[in-house]
């Protein structure tokens, strides 16, 4: 059974008096293990397409379902329980908590899904130490590199456990040395079983992946195979 | 999300909000104070010996005029009939004159019934012993202004004929002690005597005059001045609670000024938190957009906004309560030079209650300043938003 | 030359119910009525008052010849007193006490100064002090002097109250530019101009604001006027924007407007572009 199927997603939104159609008509498979990356020029609705993915936006037409749930037919509260619980997002611009320190930062998720305090320690210990941040726990976001933010944000993705990860851009930040780290942890995050989409303009991020969906106009025009699962 | 470290995260900002939240809330609790202080500052002092229905001529509030109440002994044998009545206390009032050395000085006299008294307390030597027509009771300012000590004698003068430069009565009496009259101003040189050799000095002995009545009654107060009332219609009688009513409408200004001035100050603490928090929301809405994104609930965002609110108020206020006691402390020290006021009477009367409603209007005004702010943070559009930040 | 006052408080008139006035031998006093009493008793000039020392006890007849307006006196606004006048002679008869005034005002011969006439009379006084007119008017407005300083006091809580709105609104708002800043210094436009564009806006702020608490401030003060003289029934003025207080408050919204959006443009003109992007 596929994890995540999304079926003629259209996308129009309005922008300075004009409509702007992001999205055409796509449609997509993901299965469970896969490693997508979805790739293709500035504006071609890529990201757009991954916010419907994450039911972070809604689209104009169409329909996306995770594990057999369609997403339109959910409310905010319910649509808003399932990205805490089965989806885990990586923004480009890592957005965390300033104030909060870097475990802080990935109990965040845990502590509003209701996991009591010592199981919370516990997993985001856990999850640091597997993006090689254990030393870094108590640090502030400000006090991290760029590098070491989009781990925590990482690590945060996945603390509730999800289904599926999103990362939007994820190495778009981050100079080409702390990008291939990434890389490399999205590699073995994959190889450990997650699932996961990415949107990219990154060749090796993209080459990475075992499936590579290529868009242009808000279309998806090719799917060509990379160097992973 | 913890508000403070939020708060934290813009020091000059915050600091500025939490000075402007403390010099509001500080007027808030002095308004607060003020437009009840007063009063309840006059009832304690009413009430100070236990009296609490006051008779006075008609139309007049005791001490108001120099009206006076004709025929007292058989006025107060009327309300002692009554059998809520337990004490009868009658009051002369009368400017008299005192002999040092080849000049007089003018005092306030006191005609009191030792018996029956809501006027003093004796802060030396003795009280007056009934039938102790020669005893004379002294206020401080009068000891001093007289230079005379407890055993020293007196010779009180009163209505003199300037013409002829006598004084119409005269009356050698040996001071008793020292008393702290209740209703006197600051400074104020007042002497008391028995009833009658006041009235003796004062003119008032062929009526039978006296200038007021305190009465202390066992129940309700307010019905035992209804029936005297009903039983001496010639006088005004009212009990403690209904004479505050009265002077509340000479307190008009005053009570106007504080809702008008708390009223200010409510808004502009309400203006002060809610621009600081919409535009911090504004400069979050990456932040907020990310972890609406994540899975972080409205209802969690809307809380962790408030809660900025309310840490802010909180914090805020709780400097300016400090700050607001030590004006209050202030301005009584100048409302209370008015000239001829009670040096027992005070504007701004802290009491757990003025307190409370302080701290809870307080407390509303965070929640009112922070629910715009955290509605914006709640209903802002997650993909927008990070589209518009990605760019 | 002495002068006896003609004008003494009758308080208890005002509890005296106005009632058809018996045919007596005795020729009915003439009184005058201040406004605010007349409309009370329902009384117009020609009528014929029941008036006594006591309340509810008349002792004597009245008859209205005039209707005054009293001088506005703030100092027995709250008390909401009734005054009436009578002749002098008329007055203490009625009273009982004739031949007793409470005072009297004394006329000096030109260059007498007050004081030392005062401390002759007091010299031979009996029964009697007499004071200069202008130590009277000294002590009875006392009062107004306390209130004034509790205003002040006020004023000067509010002033600082509003000096610290205003510093942190407008640091607010140039904290909002932060963008604009940062896009600014990308393309090249020199720190130097930033800060004075900044500045600008934060002067034209202020002098609107400014404009707008003149407004704000005349149509409270005519509010306060017209609330209040319609509540004590008086002519009195309660709120006064003075041209100086104008001035001063103009002056220091100004000031601090414009010290704020410097300390503000400041900040943020040595902020590093990239950290006001939010990139770093």
């Amino acid at each position: 059974m596929p994890l995540l199927v999304a079926t003629a997603l259209t996308k129009d939104y309005p922008m300075n008096g004009e409509v702007v159609h992001a999205l055409r008509g796509v449609s997509l498979t993901v299965a469970p293990g896969d490693y997508v990356a979805i790739v293709g020029p500035s504006g071609c609705g890529k990201s757009t397409l991954l916010q419907l993915l994450g039911g972070i936006d809604t689209p104009s037409a169409g329909s996306v379902a995770l594990e057999g749930t369609r997403l339109e037919t959910l409310g905010d509260s319910a649509l808003t329980r399932l990205r805490l619980t089965r989806l885990g997002f990586v923004f480009q611009r890592f957005h965390l908590l300033p104030v909060l320190s870097a475990a802080e930062n990935v109990e965040l998720p845990m502590a509003e899904a209701g996991l009591p305090r010592d199981a919370r320690r516990a997993r985001a210990r856990e999850l640091l130490r597997y993006v090689g941040l254990e030393g870094r726990a108590g640090h502030r976001a400000t006090q991290l590199s760029g590098g070491e933010m989009q781990r925590v944000a990482i690590a945060r993705a996945l603390a509730n456990r999800p289904a599926l990860l999103l990362a939007d851009e994820p190495t778009g930040e981050l100079d080409a040395a702390t990008g291939r780290g990434i890389l490399d942890l999205f590699r073995r995050l994959n190889d450990d079983g997650a699932t996961i989409v990415v949107v990219t303009h990154d060749d090796r991020l993209a080459g990475e992946a075992g499936r590579v969906i290529h868009m242009l106009d808000g279309h998806i025009v090719d799917e060509t195979r990379g160097a992973g699962r | 999300m913890n508000p403070l470290r939020n708060l934290a995260r813009h020091p000059v900002r915050t600091a500025l909000a939490l000075a402007g939240i403390a010099v509001t809330t500080a007027m808030l609790l002095d308004m607060v104070l003020l437009a009840g202080g007063i009063e309840r500052s006059f009832a304690q002092l009413l009430l100070g010996r236990g009296y609490q229905v006051r008779v006075s001529p008609r139309g007049t509030l005791p001490f108001d005029t120099e009206a006076t109440i004709p025929g007292a002994r058989g006025i107060a044998a009327t309300m002692r009939r009554d059998p809520a009545v337990e004490a009868v206390a009658p009051i002369v009032g009368s400017s008299i004159h005192a002999r040092r050395g080849d000049s007089l000085v003018t005092l306030f006299g006191y005609g009191i019934d030792p018996a029956a008294q809501a006027l003093y307390q004796v802060t030396a030597g003795a009280d007056l012993a009934p039938g102790d027509s020669a005893g004379l009771l002294l206020s401080a300012p009068a000891a001093r202004v007289l230079a005379a000590a407890i055993g020293d004698t007196v010779v009180l003068v009163s209505r003199l004929d300037p013409q002829m430069a006598v004084a119409g009565s005269s009356r050698t009496v040996v001071v008793r002690g020292v008393v702290r009259w209740l209703y006197d101003a600051r400074d104020q040189a007042s002497v008391g005597t028995l009833v009658p050799v006041m009235q003796e000095l004062a003119a008032f002995r062929a009526e039978d005059r006296v200038s007021a009545f305190a009465v202390r009654v066992t129940g309700d107060a307010d019905s035992a001045a209804a029936r005297l009332r009903a039983a001496l219609p010639s006088l005004e009688i009212n009990s403690v609670g209904a004479m505050v009513l009265r002077f509340r409408e000479r307190l008009t200004y005053f009570r106007q000024l504080s809702l008008i001035l708390g009223t200010i100050s409510l808004g502009v603490t309400v203006l002060l938190v809610g621009t600081l928090l919409t535009i911090t929301v504004n400069e979050r809405r990456g932040e907020i957009a990310t972890l609406r994104a994540i899975g972080v609930a409205r209802g969690t965002i809307v809380r962790a906004v408030m809660l900025e609110g309310g840490a802010l108020t909180t914090l805020g206020g709780g400097l300016g309560v400090l700050l607001g006691l030590a004006t209050a402390e202030q301005l009584d020290r100048i409302l209370t030079s008015f000239p001829g006021l009670p040096a027992a009477i005070s504007f701004f009367v802290p009491d757990a209650r003025s307190l409370a409603l302080a701290a809870a209007v307080l407390v509303i005004t965070g929640i009112v300043a922070g629910a715009y702010p955290a509605w914006l943070a709640a209903r802002a559009p997650i993909a927008e938003t990070l589209r518009t930040e990605a760019t | 030359m002495l002068l006896p006052t003609t004008t003494l408080l009758l308080l208890t008139l005002a509890g005296v119910p106005v009632q058809a006035a018996p045919q007596a031998a005795t020729p009915a006093l003439p009184i005058a009525l201040e406004r605010r009493l007349a409309e009370r008793l329902g009384a117009r000039v020609g009528d014929t008052l029941a008036v006594g020392r006591e309340a509810g006890a008349p002792e004597g007849r009245a008859v209205v010849t005039a209707i005054y307006e009293p001088a506005a006196d703030p100092s027995v606004i709250t008390r909401r007193d009734l005054h009436a006048r009578f002749h002098l002679p008329d007055f203490t008869a009625l009273l009982g006490a004739p031949d007793r005034v409470d005072r009297f005002g004394v006329g000096l011969a030109p260059g007498v100064p007050p004081d030392s006439a005062a401390r002759e009379l007091n010299r031979i006084a009996f029964g009697f002090q007499a004071s200069p007119s202008a130590e009277i008017a000294s002590e009875s407005s006392q009062t107004f002097r306390v209130v004034s300083r509790f205003h002040d006091a006020i004023a000067i809580i509010s002033v600082v109250a509003s000096a610290i709105f205003l510093l942190c609104i407008m640091l607010l708002k140039v904290e909002e530019r932060r963008r604009d800043a940062a896009v600014m210094r990308f393309t090249g436009i020199r720190r130097r101009t930033i800060f004075a564009a900044l500045l600008l806006e934060a002067v034209l702020v202020a002098a609107l604001g400014s404009a707008m608490g003149v407004g704000l401030a005349l149509v409270a003060g005519a509010a306060t006027n017209a609330y209040y003289q319609r509540f004590f029934d008086t002519t009195l003025i309660f709120s006064a924007v003075t041209p100086g207080i104008l001035r001063f408050s103009v002056l220091l919204s100004l000031g601090l407007g414009l010290g704020a959006g410097a300390l503000a443009a400041w900040r943020l003109v040595r902020t590093r572009p990239l950290v006001l992007w939010g990139r770093e």
